[in-house]
Formats: C-alpha cells, sequence, structure tokens
C-alpha cells in the first residue's frame, strides 16, 4: 500500500550530494568519530555513596507505565472487576438501608417493609422492572461468582481453559438467573 | 566487536540509499525513510503522537514517585506474622461466604420463615459486606501513602458495621424480616 | 562523475562489510541478514508488506518531556517472525535510540517481556500478527517505573523474590551423606513450579500487584515460593508459611487469574497461590 513509491519519493526528493556527504560520513567518518567522542567525553569517579544518591534521584524522575487502560480486556480480570462492583452495590445498598433504618425514628422516617411495598407498588411498571433489575443482575452475578471463587479456593478449575470456562458458564446463569428474578 | 558490528550494519542502511537510483531496492530498507536521516523525519512528520494511554492516570490511585527501601541487594521486609490477619481471617471469610449459600437459598426454597435464620441471614450479610469493604480499603488505600485516610476509613467502616448492626436489629424485632420484607417488595 | 565513483566503491565496501559478519554471527544481525541477502536478489519482485509499530517511548535525560507513543513502520517481507525481530531490526537500521532488554531470544532468559497488543509476553516468543494492519502497540510492564522506553524497573521484583529465601534450607543431613533423593512423586511436584524464569509478566500483569507492589509480593514470587513449599527437600515449610501471615504477602491475591493467562512459559502461578491458601488454612 504505502509502500516502496512513496519511501522512494522520500529518498530522492533529497539532492544526491547531500547523500553521498551523509554516506560517506558513515561509511568513512564513522570510527574516528566515535574514537574523539570517547576522547573528548570525560568520565568522573563517582563515589558509592553519590551513586546511590544519583540513582535515588533518577527514580524520582520515573515515570509508570500505563495499565489499566492499555491493558486487553479479558474475562479474567473483567469478570473480577465486575465481582467487586456488584458486591460493592449490594453491599451499599444494604448499608443504606439498615443504616438509615437505625436512625429512621429520630428523623421521623418510615421505612418499614409495609410502607416502601406500598410506595414500590405504586411506581410505574418501567420503574419496577429497572429497580428489580438493578438489584437482580449484581445479585445474580455475585452469587454465581462466588460460588466460583468458593470452588476455586478448594484448588480446583484454576486451569485457564477452566477459568474460561466457569466464567462464561457464570455469565450464562447470571442472565438466566436476571431474567428469572425480574420476572418473577 | 559491537562497535564493529554497528558500524558496518550502518552501512548496511545506508547501501540502499545509494543503491537508488540504480536499482529499486528500496524496499529493502523496508521502512517509510531510511537510514540515520529518518529519527529526523519521524519526530518532525507527527510521527509521534503524545498519547492518552502513553502515561498512566495519575488521578486514581496515583502510584508517585518511586523509593525503594534499603539498597538493591537488600532483600523486602517480611511483616510480622499474624494469623489474624492472615490465614485464620482467610478462612474465617470463606466460613461466611459458604454459609450465605444455603442461609439465602432456603428461606425462599421452604417458603416459611424462620425469625433465627433470618436474622442470621441478615447479619452474615452484613460480615460479609463488611469483609468485602475492608478488602477494598486495603487495596486501594495503602497503609504506606495514606497512613491518616487508612486508619480514618477502617475506624468509619467499623463505626457503620456497628450502626448498620443496630439497623438490622431494629429490623428484625420490629419489622417483618429481611426475606418476607424483599418478597413482599418484590410482588408488590 | 566524481559522486558516482564515490557511491559505486562506497557500495562495494557496504556490501563487503555488511555481508562478512552475517555469516559468522547468526543471532545478533538477524534482522539485517535478511535485508543485506535479500536485497540484491530480487528487486521489488515481492510487494512490501508494511506493518505499523507503536512503541511506548520516554527518556530520562530528558525527563520533564512526558512519555509518548512513537510509531515505526517495518516490511513484514524483511523482518523476522517475532516481535523481538522487528524491535532488533528497528533499533539496527531506523533508531539505535530505541532502548528495551533482550538477551536470548527464545524464552528463556525473560529478559524481553513487554506489554505487547495489551497483554504481558515475551517479545522473542510473540509472534507478529500479520493476519491484519492494525499496529502492532508495545509498552513496557504495565504499572513499573520506567528506567527507559521499554525497559521497566524490577529491583522490587528482585528485592521481594529475595525475601521469599529461594534455596533449600534444609538441617537434617541425608542420611547416606549423599545428595537428598526424592521419589518420582515428589519430584512430579515440582513440575510447572521450576520451569519459572521470572519475568515478571504475571505480576505486572495483576491487577491487585498494579496497586499493592510494595507489600503484595505478586504472583511470580508466590509460585516461586511455592516450588520451596511443596518440595519434599526443603524443611523450612513453618517459617515460609509464617512468613505469609498477614494481609499484604500473600493474601492479596483475589483469584483474578490474569497471570495465568499472561504466563508466556505456560505456567499457572494463581493455581500455585491457591494451593499455598489452602495448605495455610488446612496444613499440607
Amino acid at each position: 500500500m504505502f509502500a516502496r513509491s512513496s519511501a522512494r519519493i522520500t529518498a530522492s526528493a533529497l539532492p544526491k550530494p547531500f547523500f553521498i556527504t551523509r554516506s560517506s560520513l558513515v561509511a568513512s567518518q564513522l570510527r574516528p568519530a566515535t574514537t574523539t567522542a570517547s576522547n573528548s567525553a570525560s568520565t568522573q569517579n563517582v563515589s558509592p555513596d553519590d551513586a546511590y544518591t544519583i540513582l535515588v534521584a533518577q527514580r524520582k524522575q520515573r515515570p509508570i507505565s500505563p495499565h489499566l487502560s492499555i491493558y486487553q480486556p479479558q474475562l479474567t480480570w473483567y469478570g473480577s472487576a465486575a465481582n467487586r462492583i456488584t458486591g460493592s452495590v449490594l453491599s451499599v445498598g444494604a448499608y443504606g438501608f439498615f443504616a438509615a433504618y437505625a436512625v429512621a425514628p429520630a428523623f421521623g422516617w418510615h421505612l418499614d417493609s409495609a410502607t416502601i411495598a406500598a410506595a414500590f407498588s405504586g411506581l410505574p411498571a418501567a420503574a419496577k422492572f429497572g429497580l428489580k433489575f438493578a438489584v437482580a443482575l449484581p445479585f445474580s452475578y455475585h452469587s454465581w461468582n462466588g460460588i466460583r471463587h468458593l470452588l476455586w479456593d478448594t484448588g480446583k478449575a484454576l486451569d485457564i481453559k477452566d477459568v474460561y470456562r466457569t466464567g462464561y458458564a457464570v455469565l450464562g446463569l447470571t442472565t438466566i438467573s436476571t431474567i428469572y428474578l425480574v420476572m418473577i | 566487536m559491537a562497535s564493529l558490528f554497528r558500524s558496518s550494519l550502518r552501512t548496511a542502511t545506508a547501501m540502499p540509499r545509494l543503491t537508488q537510483p540504480v536499482s529499486t531496492t528500496s524496499a529493502a530498507a523496508a521502512v517509510r525513510c531510511s537510514g540515520m536521516k529518518n529519527l529526523g523525519i519521524m519526530r518532525q512528520a507527527g510521527m509521534t503522537k503524545k498519547g492518552f494511554h502513553a502515561s498512566a492516570s495519575r488521578k486514581l490511585l496515583p502510584a508517585g514517585p518511586q523509593v525503594i527501601q534499603g539498597t538493591i541487594n537488600d532483600a523486602a521486609e517480611v511483616p510480622d506474622p499474624n494469623a489474624a490477619h492472615g490465614s485464620y481471617h482467610w478462612s474465617f471469610e470463606r466460613l461466611i461466604s459458604v454459609a450465605l449459600i444455603p442461609l439465602t437459598v432456603a428461606p425462599f426454597a421452604a417458603g416459611s420463615i424462620n425469625p433465627v435464620t433470618d436474622a442470621i441471614l441478615g447479619a452474615t450479610i452484613i460480615i460479609h459486606s463488611h469483609i468485602g469493604f475492608e478488602s477494598i480499603i486495603i487495596d486501594y488505600i495503602p497503609h504506606r501513602k495514606y497512613p491518616t485516610l487508612r486508619k480514618g476509613s477502617m475506624w468509619a467502616l467499623k463505626g457503620a458495621t456497628v450502626l448498620v448492626l443496630v439497623g438490622l436489629y431494629e429490623f428484625e424485632t420490629n419489622d417483618v424480616g429481611i426475606t418476607e420484607a424483599v418478597k413482599r417488595v418484590w410482588k408488590a | 562523475m566524481n559522486t558516482t565513483f564515490l557511491s559505486r566503491s562506497l557500495l562495494r565496501a557496504a556490501t563487503s562489510t555488511s555481508l562478512k559478519p552475517t555469516t559468522t554471527t547468526s543471532i545478533r544481525t538477524l534482522a539485517s541478514v535478511a535485508t543485506s541477502q535479500t536485497a540484491p536478489a530480487e528487486p521489488g519482485s515481492k510487494e512490501p508488506n508494511v506493518k505499523q509499530f507503536q512503541i511506548y517511548r520516554w527518556n530520562p535525560d530528558t525527563p520533564e518531556k512526558k512519555p509518548y507513543m512513537q510509531t515505526y513502520e517495518l516490511d513484514m517481507n524483511q523482518t523476522g517472525p517475532m516481535v523481538l525481530d522487528a524491535l532488533v531490526r528497528l533499533k539496527n537500521e531506523i533508531d539505535p535510540t530505541l532502548t528495551f532488554r533482550r538477551s536470548c531470544r527464545e524464552g528463556i532468559c525473560g529478559s524481553c517481556a513487554m506489554n505487547i497488543q495489551g497483554s504481558n509476553t515475551l517479545a522473542c516468543l510473540c509472534r507478529i500478527d500479520v493476519s491484519n494492519s492494525a499496529p502492532v502497540k508495545i509498552y513496557p510492564l504495565p504499572h513499573t517505573y520506567v528506567v527507559k522506553d521499554l525497559v521497566p524497573d524490577l529491583t522490587q521484583f528482585y528485592k521481594q523474590y529475595k525475601s521469599i529465601k529461594p534455596y533449600l534450607q534444609r538441617k537434617t543431613p541425608s542420611p547416606d551423606g549423599r545428595e537428598y533423593r526424592q521419589s518420582i512423586a515428589e519430584r512430579k511436584k515440582l513440575d510447572g513450579l521450576y520451569e519459572c524464569i521470572l519475568c515478571a509478566c504475571c505480576s505486572t500483569s495483576c491487577p491487585s500487584y498494579w496497586w499493592n507492589s510494595s507489600d503484595y509480593l505478586g504472583p511470580a514470587v508466590l509460585l516461586q515460593s511455592y516450588r520451596w513449599l511443596a518440595d519434599s527437600r526443603d524443611e523450612a515449610t513453618g517459617a515460609r508459611k509464617s512468613a505469609f501471615e498477614n494481609e499484604m504477602s500473600l493474601y492479596r491475591c483475589h483469584t483474578i487469574m490474569n497471570c495465568a493467562k499472561t504466563c508466556p512459559k505456560g505456567l499457572n502461578p494463581g493455581q500455585a497461590i491457591a494451593n499455598i491458601k489452602k495448605e495455610m488454612a488446612f496444613g499440607s
């Protein structure tokens, strides 16, 4: 595609004498050039302590190489992240509700199950569906993947093939149980 | 030896440019612009791009400048052993997780709700959540970098868990229990 | 006139010098062998198959300049099949400032570990995907401090390796005063462990290690530790295990399994860590 032609254009666009001088520099003057360079370059002895100080200073300049943003999306770590996120969603929900229930009398909130059920039944169907889905999906995934984790903890199914097999099984079961839970 | 090589290689790359007018071996160099000139061309011609991906996101969990404890030849420090944070903790974590399976399934499978079972289920969920949150704090708020924030968030979590357990107690004693409540809301 | 003469003679000089070393040394000049040998033989008989390489660059001499991606192009017809072949060629022929580690070029030294197309592997064992025209993206090992370009600093990794005492610890002499013998079954337990070359691909693929590399040992070092825990001749099992009795060293492993997915030697550090956890909880 791109190709020889463009390479040729780049090359031939340059005046010939320029080439020759550059090439002759490469061919004949390179070695002398490097030797003179090494002659002119000055080195100085550094004590081990000073060398260490230089190293420490240099370390502080170093960038950290990219990670999350460039690592290939894989079922392994995406699944693991999903496990943590779904767990957090459920737990934050549970903590939020029970903490609110604990302080409800002080603020005069009504958080008893009858009130909530009544409020929920008054919602439009789409909102009901959405809320159920928002609970059923993380619950399903975290439960199935939790079982997968317990299986792993026994030292089984850790072969990378099994990791993928069980990973897809978790995704399949999650889909099924989420649909079931939302429907009932 | 190496320098010998180097020079010979450079002449090798210089070759195609010289032969350019004679034959079409420019493909031999097989690079967009061969030879030493390339460096300049590539850099100028916008062959480089500042990638959003090239530097790690520093906002989230910044790694900070590199600091190495001790010299290169010192082994990394081994913390003092404490099984409560090690194997006992791990076993307890698994025990709680395993217990959650029958506790979650049973009330729905049996249809009837035993208040004690329901309370145990609630408490187990809270402990499981507490361990999960703890794990998140340990992972993302390292002690070595944010000692105060780490301590603070651990205590905040403990406080929250106590409050939540109080709420659970209130709920279990005054209301219909978790499983029945979920059932009612779900069917509402 | 003058110039053509000069160029001719130079050409001759160039061909002779470039061909000579290639016959004696095959490895280091692998990339240039192809160039110098095929170039004069068939002038443009094959359509060039150009592949782009996008490579992470950072120079410690200009630390204020942020890391950036540099794009290079190579004709795949003239390049060896592996990513390392391409890198060597780039360094030899286009950009001598491109910096990376390499040594054995056959997957046994672990020097050329880097992130290629998003996952960690050894450049010498990674084929260049010529089935499509997508550029090959190459980064240093993820979440490491960069010394230069593709060279990560692995000091902490080696210090952690040292901390697990990766050698046989034994007080009891062998019964007959000769070597410590193992049964075939005992020796078999070390298969899948002793092959680890400590290239750090797995550790730097582990998100848990990304966030806590100063305290969490990471999959490679834990697999190495299990290599000694599983060794029937080693008598320091208790001490080795008690070094893990804290929340960081071992238990930051959340069984993410990126380690086993990425290992260029096909080993399974995740399995080794699971075995350690099990033995920690229930005894071996």
